[in-house]
């Protein structure tokens, strides 16, 4: 059947509903477009070969790949869900932060860049990084999260990074120039040969699949699922609802079922208890917490309270130490004119070769991790792993043999703020 | 021996009450002004004083004819002139007095103190024998002491409403807008709940919602405890620097958590205060203070809080 048969006949089928009901309900949009051939769409098995792999299209894998192919890699962004963006997407968190500090923007680079695009598009407002903050969460921007999710595509597309939605990693095995990994979707299976990994699933799930240690709480901190009861939502410009979903765990499908369904069912329970329409509701729960990795450097409480400049520090990060905990949360503010900073080392596990992090599992301990955690920083950190990514790749290194001084030229050449410079 | 009438033996005993009830006012008042303030000690000296006045009215209607000699001397102008002239003295207080007056340990139903010295300021704020708030502000190399800057000091609640002014005029409101804005705001809004008879707004169990300084500084028990900040409103007159012919007032805060007690602490600079108006009506903002500050962030060299609890200096965290 061509395209044109197609069209007729969904025009005549919503013609002939509108007629039979008589109730005049306008179809809310008649365009359509036509994706393109998939090349080998009815094979199951597909091979290919690229330099830098990377696993997660979440807040940090969606600029890690976006600066991975801007840097000349070519790239394959894996990821489970149907859309860029995760927690600021999926998990419904459309308000990223914190890019400033003490007056003065301190994250920039491809994250903001895509933040900033998203607002303007929308006609949303910046906040003032000039004013001080009433509260630590004033200053996170609103973005659009359908808008965003977007814009994360066609900015993958732009920079020549390969998409794979609704995959996932099923083994790896390490080759002599980098690693095997093979992926599992629904009716595809595909091998992946590349040079390097960066693993921004949030709880570093590939790193755990290579057999290298990671660290968890026993009790980790609650997820949020998010909604909106009542009026209608207004993306970009007001914070969904959000509930607490405690033991919310990201590790496998099964946690994330059972998360999701936990918080589904506290909603419908609101709900009716409430007795208010439901106008919105995510996807998926947005997860605080699951594994860290054990990494070359380890960032403690007092690194990131202290705003430690650490040697080989690739990125700034900012936010109270903020755990939640099922009493709530009590964020404790960094003192006035603390930068925190996020080491090199930080994102590559101990010990490993041609594999890196970028997200909430970089090697941190759990009150320091409780303020990387957020957006901002994680996007900052998952531009300088997809630089050093790339820039292993095309030097046939591993990530922490690549000098820091050619990190910081290409950062700096793709608009990042570098730790320690005005 | 001839037995004293019994006019006599009355009139005797109200001149000698009138005469013990003076020397306990005497030195009650005494210890008031060395000793810390006590209510036991006020309320003794207070009560006695009407007992007094009593005591004193007996004794000249007992002593009427005697006195009335007293008042047609020409020496009762001189009296009463000095008396006027002396009451003058100490209710307007002139710096000599009010240094007099800074030697006292009482710091009176205030419960505050303030001094200007020659390195800086001191402020104590005492509001019950087991809690005691002393702030040292260090003089910059801007300060001057001849002609100190203007001060507010006020508590905060987290969620950033004035719940108490430590120190402050309010004829200085221009010169410290920002504690003048908060200020208002708290006094608008507890006139607004007074008049609606909403009695859990003036002193609530919801702690943020309470206009009752005490559920803060003093809570009940932990649980009720919330974390609230101390603020520092400073400014020189007349300070131009750069683009700022009068740089504008700064402003420094601390966070006081009870829960988690801290003996000492240092208040940050903040910010600087700027007028906005939201949605017609006046508000004031804190902005960032960037290097075309001159000499306003010179006036404070540095600040400590000290907060002492159950008594003495406790240095255990």
């Amino acid at each position: 059947m061509n395209d044109e048969s197609q069209t007729d006949r969904r025009q005549f089928l919503q013609k002939s509903l509108l007629g039979t009901t008589g109730l005049g309900m306008a179809i809310v949009s008649t365009s359509e477009v036509v994706a393109k051939p998939v090349p080998g769409e009815v094979e199951a098995g597909v091979t290919q070969e690229v330099d830098v792999l990377v696993v997660g299209g979440g807040t940090a894998g969606t600029i890690a790949a976006i600066q991975a192919g801007r840097a000349g890699a070519s790239t394959l962004l894996v990821e489970r869900g149907a859309q860029l963006g995760g927690t600021t997407t999926t998990g419904g968190v459309a308000f990223p932060g914190l890019f400033d500090a003490w007056g003065k923007q301190i994250i920039a680079g491809i994250g903001w860049e895509l933040v900033k695009e998203c607002v303007e598009l929308d006609g949303g407002v910046f906040p003032n990084f000039a004013k001080v903050p009433r509260r630590h969460w004033q200053n996170q921007i609103q973005v659009n999260l359908f808008l965003y999710a977007i814009l994360a595509e066609e900015k993958c597309e732009q920079a020549g990074v390969a998409i794979a939605f609704h995959e996932f990693p099923e083994t790896i095995r390490a080759t002599p120039t980098g690693w095997q990994v093979d992926c599992l979707g629904f009716g595809t299976r595909r091998r992946v040969l590349c040079k390097q990994v960066i693993d921004c699933t949030g709880g570093a799930e590939v790193v755990g699949m290579m057999g290298h240690p990671r660290l968890r709480e026993k009790e980790t901190q609650p997820g949020s699922m998010l909604f909106h009861l009542g009026e209608a939502n207004d993306p970009g410009r007001h914070q969904l609802h959000q509930l607490y979903v405690h033991g919310a765990d990201s590790t496998n499908s099964r946690t994330v079922t059972k998360a999701n369904m936990t918080g589904r069912k506290s909603i419908l329970a609101k709900l009716r208890k409430e007795k208010k329409r439901l106008m919105h509701l995510q996807p998926e729960t947005g997860f605080r917490e699951s594994y860290r990795i054990v990494g070359e450097t380890m960032i403690t409480v007092n690194d990131y309270t202290s705003g430690r400049l650490f040697k080989d520090a690739v990125s700034n990060a900012f936010y109270p130490v903020d755990l939640h905990t099922k009493s709530g949360v009590k964020p404790k503010p960094l003192k006035p004119g603390t930068v925190p900073t996020i080491p090199l080392g930080a994102l590559i596990p101990k010990g490993s070769r041609n594999v890196m992090v970028a997200g909430r599992c970089l090697s941190s301990d759990r009150l320091a991790n409780s303020g990387l955690r957020v957006q901002a920083s994680c996007m900052g950190m998952g531009q300088a792993a997809g630089v050093a990514a790339s820039l292993a790749a095309q030097n046939g290194a591993t990530p922490l043999a690549v000098p820091l001084d050619e990190i910081s030229r290409v950062l700096a050449k793709h608009g990042a703020i570098l730790p320690g410079k005005k | 021996m001839a037995r004293p009438s019994s006019s006599g033996a009355r009139r005797r005993v109200v001149s000698l009450l009138a005469a013990f009830t003076f020397l306990v006012m005497a030195v009650t008042g005494v210890l008031s002004f060395f000793r810390p303030f006590s209510i036991s000690l006020v309320g003794l000296h207070a009560l006695m004083g009407f007992c007094f006045i009593a005591f004193v009215a007996a004794h000249v209607v007992n002593n009427g004819r005697n006195l009335k000699g007293y008042f047609k001397s020409p020496v009762v102008w001189v009296v009463l002139m000095v008396s006027a002239g002396l009451s003058a003295l100490f209710f307007f207080q002139p710096a000599p007095v009010k240094a007099i007056l800074g030697l006292s340990q009482n710091l009176g139903p205030a419960l505050d103190r303030f001094e200007v010295t020659a390195d800086g300021m001191r402020y104590q704020y005492h509001p019950s024998p087991d809690y005691e708030i002393e702030l040292t502000v260090q003089a910059g190399p801007a300060y001057d002491v001849a002609n100190p800057p203007k001060i507010a000091i006020w508590l905060e609640n987290q969620g950033g409403y004035h719940i108490k002014t430590l120190l402050g005029e309010v004829d200085e409101g221009e010169a410290l807008p920002y504690w003048n804005f908060k200020r208002r705001g708290w006094e608008k809004a507890r006139k607004e709940a007074e008049e609606q008879g909403e009695p859990d707004a003036v002193s609530s169990p919801t702690p943020n919602g309470s206009f009752d300084p005490a559920d803060y500084i003093l809570p009940a028990g932990p649980e009720t405890s919330t974390p609230y900040k101390l603020l520092i409103e400073i400014n020189a007159e007349a300070d131009s620097h750069g683009v700022y012919p009068d740089q504008p007032s700064l402003v420094y805060a601390v966070e006081i958590d009870n829960v988690n007690p801290t003996v000492f602490q240092l208040p940050d600079l903040v910010g600087y205060p700027k007028r906005e108006d939201e949605d017609g009506k006046e508000a004031w903002s804190l902005y960032f203070v960037d290097d075309s500050f001159g000499s306003a962030v010179d006036l404070i060299d540095s600040a400590l809080l000290v907060i002492r609890r159950g008594g003495g200096l406790d240095t255990s965290e």
